[in-house]
């Protein structure tokens, strides 16, 4: 078995174990990691890949979390139902979003996806008659694996749930990026001019995997509003969006791996942080300036980096 | 190739130690004491009020060190939510899971509150609101973890529309932040001043955080109404009433507000005087308990106490004596029980906890912002009192007989 | 009164633009920054709207200190052009090179630590700042009263535009800045100091937020979070103006003002969701803004 394979191997074996190791808060903490390690990794397609970055990738979170608590709550349909849904109402608006955003580069891109980010911001906390508006939808519920299925309503039964379906895309992401396409994706990035000049099209190829990066922080959405029990307007802001992107440069920038690490980091420094400190945002925000400015390749990157030197 | 293995296990040892550590380090000095979480805004634009829950429990803890609740001391554990629902649960969480709280508190926004709440029944633990005013919470969203110890919304608009029914005034203007508060309080405040045959002659909802009122100040004036309804958030209602003022608008048009805060008075100073509304507590209120209390909250924290320090305050005051009658800390379920229909003698006069909805049946007061050489700003002078029975609405619902 | 109805409407007519111009001024101060920044680093500058923060609070401590507020006209700008000026040579310089969003991100980081810094100073609560006693009060125009102050605004902005793009385009530093913005390697070679370049505009945006910040803060009051409410609206301006551009800047403003003046008098619900499709159609069909270079 090769080296690579063998640790993804061992790592699986940890998560599956640590359920039983961890303690209650420690477990929830983990969850939450990897929820939101599966939408940086989601948004890391999109900025990795193609070298886009996206300043609204929140909103497909949110949509995710919308549609998975509407399916709960008055449906009562089991989780994987809800993940369905709300995984696929992010990808079905993230389609005609990506197409239009997608006629625009560099920061004019960014900046469009911004716009129609709080577009659906602000459908979301007006249209209150479904999603609640600014006091948003809570008492989600954990329901069960299948109808008729065992409960998910548990700690470690839910933390399965969502290790499993992070493990699940995080193999499906690199198999997609080792694809044919997956490089394509890279051709883009690397030089986009030479790319045409080739006879290629870009705009397809960024338009798909926009699409394919919603749909993963649809999913996170979707884990998200049953693990915490409600969705809110909040979870679409900018703010959510702006926070992926430092997990995704902490962890680094095309590594896959690396955000979710860099979810894991920023996650936990800030819950250390806020213990210690009332000021702990001052904190975060040097360590990340540091980061940014001494290590660009994120924690991942530069580990990797070392390690092919060693 | 060991290196890197090493290093991974190293960092998340690490990491899972720091985030443990705490709890070690809080132990050291705790004899099994009663704890308190607040999962609170201490940080951005809402920080005024966390740091009201703050304040007050800082006061508590004074008030009550050596005594106790039981015999045993009170541990109060305060944490930053930033005004975002998904951090509230998540320091929630913490606190129940971590740090073993059984009594949360402070929470600030009503999207943060309905998002706690909804997940006690689950933990076991009982949030108290002393700040919330969200009617769903003690209607459609109700769980009996849950205890509102202070006004709520629909109760502010109800005491201003009391006040109102019985004034001169005829033609009224409602200006509402775009979002749950200030919809349903419009809502609530025109269905009973209707009622009360006055007539509403506009309604407008600026987004929350408007900076600029300008276009509504002169629709308000168009309107020719006599006075202008506002539930505005704190930061807006502050920048309204001082542009209000510029433009010369509260002269002619009275400026009511669902709650008079100390702090719009520092902010805005003495353009806002005369404007009447309703005030969760006022401080001057006239009762021996409560000069004690602000006497006492002024040598501690230098100002006067705002509506949630005193709120706060009662809130916490009265889950002591509850926890006392009901013998244990421990057991949430007798709690609970101890606390439905039991009654306190509050500062500002008696409160009684209903057991159908868990909301504290309390006085509601008319006040009128004017100046008092005595203090350095305005302050809220009581114009009247109801009791409350009249200003609580039915049992799990937002609607009054 | 003869013609009652008609002084009524036309008064009111002359309000809204009024109110749309100081709206207009207030939004060109802060966004002129954003713009060149943009225009002349390549920098999308997150934290610009905490150096307008800033600047409110300053002013709210000068005139705390002093009883007056034309001094803080003054002597806040040039302080928070140096915090920024410092921080971007610090920070900021060292990274020019590398993707754009590494200069994004940190201006994020930079943005997380002056906000709590100054909650740390200040404490949470807002502070309020009282106009000038010249500026106080409100002039009669015709059937209204309108206050001085949103007309002093009005005045600044356009004051102030005009000064900076007469500076850009008729002076020497001016004309190095344009040719830093269009070509850096070439504008090096010919002897410009590019780095000090970079931190003068840098410097010279955060002044023209600070600036921003105490013109504001008799309207607004000095309070957390001003500088992400402010934000976005700022980039709504650039967006349309055009990045990089002042006359772009002024038009923006005048645009974003007027659709927020006239779209709270009569569409207060879709104002800002109008605003954001325009500025979408805009980055789609003509990314570069009304007064932008193509690129």
């Amino acid at each position: 078995m090769t080296r690579p394979r063998a640790l993804a191997l061992a790592a699986v074996v940890v998560l599956a174990v640590l359920p039983w190791v961890l303690v209650r808060y420690q477990l929830s903490i983990l969850t939450d990691v990897l929820i939101f390690g599966l939408f940086a990794l989601s948004l890391d397609l999109i900025m990795g890949y193609t070298g886009m970055v996206s300043f609204g990738h929140a909103a497909y979170f949110g949509l995710g979390a919308y549609g998975s608590a509407l399916v709960l709550i008055h449906f009562g349909q089991p989780i994987p139902v809800a993940l369905l849904a709300g995984a696929l109402l992010a990808g079905v608006i993230a389609a005609p979003v990506g197409w239009f955003s997608t006629r625009a580069t560099g920061i004019y891109f960014a900046m469009l996806t911004l716009a129609f980010a709080q577009l659906l911001y602000t459908v979301a906390y007006k249209w209150r008659d479904l999603t609640g508006g600014s006091d948003g939808i809570a008492g989600v519920p954990k329901t069960a694996l299948f109808w008729g299925g065992p409960s998910l309503a548990s700690p470690r039964a839910f933390y399965f749930v969502v290790a499993g379906a992070v493990v699940l895309s995080l193999v499906l992401c690199r198999a997609l990026t080792r694809s044919p396409f997956g490089r394509a994706l890279q051709a883009v990035r690397e030089n986009e001019r030479r790319f045409i000049a080739l006879g290629r099209d870009p705009r397809p190829f960024k338009l798909v995997v926009f699409v394919i990066a919603a749909v993963f922080a649809g999913l996170a959405g979707a884990l998200f509003a049953p693990f915490r029990g409600f969705a809110s307007p909040e979870v679409m802001f900018w703010v959510l969006s702006g926070q992926g992107l430092m997990m995704v440069v902490v962890g680094g920038i095309g590594t896959l791996i690396g955000p979710i690490v860099g979810a894991m980091v920023f996650i936990l420094v800030q819950e250390v942080l806020s213990s210690y400190t009332e000021h702990w945002m001052i904190f975060t925000g040097a360590i990340f300036v540091l980061m940014v400015i001494f290590l660009p390749g994120g924690l991942v990157g530069t580990a990797r980096r070392l390690a092919s030197r060693a | 190739m060991r290196r890197r293995e090493f290093l991974a296990t190293a960092t998340v040892s690490g990491a899972a130690l720091a985030v443990g550590a705490p709890v070690f380090l809080r132990r050291a000095y705790a004899q099994n004491p009663i704890k308190i979480g607040l999962p609170t805004v201490l940080s951005g634009g809402n920080a005024q009020y966390g740091i009201q829950a703050k304040r007050a429990s800082e006061l508590f803890a004074k008030d009550i060190k050596g005594k106790g609740i039981l015999g045993r001391p009170v541990e109060f554990i305060y944490e930053d939510t930033g005004a975002d629902p998904a951090t509230a649960v998540r320091k929630a969480q913490k606190l129940v899971e971590k740090d073993g709280v059984k009594f949360l508190t402070g929470t600030v926004l009503s999207s943060e509150a309905l998002a706690v709440s909804a997940k006690c029944p689950e933990w076991k633990v009982i949030l108290m609101s002393t700040i919330n005013g969200a009617g769903a919470l003690t209607a459609k969203s109700f769980n009996r973890y849950f205890f509102r110890v202070n006004t709520s919304g629909p109760m502010g608009a109800r005491a201003v529309s009391l006040y109102l029914a019985e004034g001169p005034m005829k033609r009224l203007f409602a200006l509402g932040s775009d979002y749950a508060w200030g919809r349903d309080s419009v809502a609530s405040f025109s269905a009973q001043i209707e009622a009360a045959k006055k007539e509403v002659v506009g309604k407008e909802y600026p987004p929350v955080g408007t900076k600029d009122f300008a276009s509504y100040i002169a629709k308000v004036r168009q309107s020719k109404a006599e006075g202008v309804y506002l539930v505005l958030v704190g930061q807006d209602a502050t920048i309204f009433l001082k542009q209000a003022h510029q433009f010369g608008l509260t002269k002619d048009v009275k400026p009511i507000m669902e709650i008079v805060e100390l702090e719009n008075m520092k902010a805005v100073g003495d353009a806002m005087e005369g404007t009447i509304g309703s005030s969760r507590y006022p401080f001057t209120v006239d009762t021996p308990k409560n000069h004690a209390f602000v006497k006492r909250f002024h040598d501690m924290h230098g100002v006067y106490p705002d509506m949630f320090d005193g709120e706060t305050y009662e809130g916490l005051e009265w889950l002591a004596q509850v926890i006392q009658k009901a013998g244990t800390a421990d057991d949430v379920e007798k709690v609970i029980e101890a606390w439905e229909d039991s009654s306190y003698e509050g500062l500002e006069g008696p409160f009684f906890m209903r057991k159908c909805d868990h909301q504290a049946v309390q006085p509601g007061f008319a006040v009128q912002a004017v100046k008092d050489p005595k203090y350095p700003h305005l302050i809220p002078k009581i114009l009247a009192t109801f009791p409350g029975d009249k200003v609580t609405p039915k049992c799990r619902t937002e609607e009054f007989s | 009164m003869p013609h009652g109805g008609i002084l009524v409407a036309i008064s009111l007519l002359l309000e809204q633009l009024l109110n749309a111009l100081a709206l207009a001024g207030l939004l060109f101060l802060v966004s002129a920054g954003l713009s060149l920044v943009f225009g002349i680093l390549r920098v999308v500058n997150f934290a610009h709207g905490v150096f307008y923060m800033l600047g409110a609070y300053l002013g709210f401590t000068v005139v705390a200190l002093t009883g007056w507020f034309w001094p803080a006209l003054v002597i806040v700008p040039p302080v928070v052009g140096l915090v920024g000026a410092v921080l971007e040579s610090s920070t900021l310089r060292f990274i020019y090179r590398r993707l754009p969003i590494y200069q994004l991100l940190l201006t994020f980081g930079l943005a997380l630590i002056l906000e709590e810094s100054i909650r740390v100073l200040y404490g949470p609560t807002a502070k309020g700042v009282d106009p000038p006693p010249l500026l106080q009060g409100s002039i009669p125009l015709g059937a209204i009263v309108y206050p001085r102050y949103r007309l002093f605004l009005v005045v600044l902005g356009l004051v102030v535009g005009a000064a900076v793009w007469l500076f850009l385009k008729r002076t020497r530093t001016g004309l190095v800045i344009r040719a830093v913005a269009q070509n850096a390697e070439m504008a090096d070679c010919l002897g410009a100091d590019v780095a000090r370049v970079r931190t003068l505009v840098f410097g010279a945006a955060c002044a023209l937020a600070g600036l921003g910040g105490v013109a504001a803060a008799p309207m607004t009051t000095a309070y957390l979070g001003m500088g992400i409410g402010v934000i976005v609206d700022a980039f709504v301006v650039v967006v349309i103006g055009g990045l990089g551009s002042i006359p772009g800047s002024m038009a923006g403003s005048l645009i974003v003002g007027a659709a927020q003046t006239w779209g709270a008098y009569y569409l207060p619900e879709t104002a800002m969701v109008i605003m954001y499709a325009v500025m979408g159609a805009i980055l789609i069909f003509r990314p570069w803004g009304l007064f932008g270079e193509e690129e």
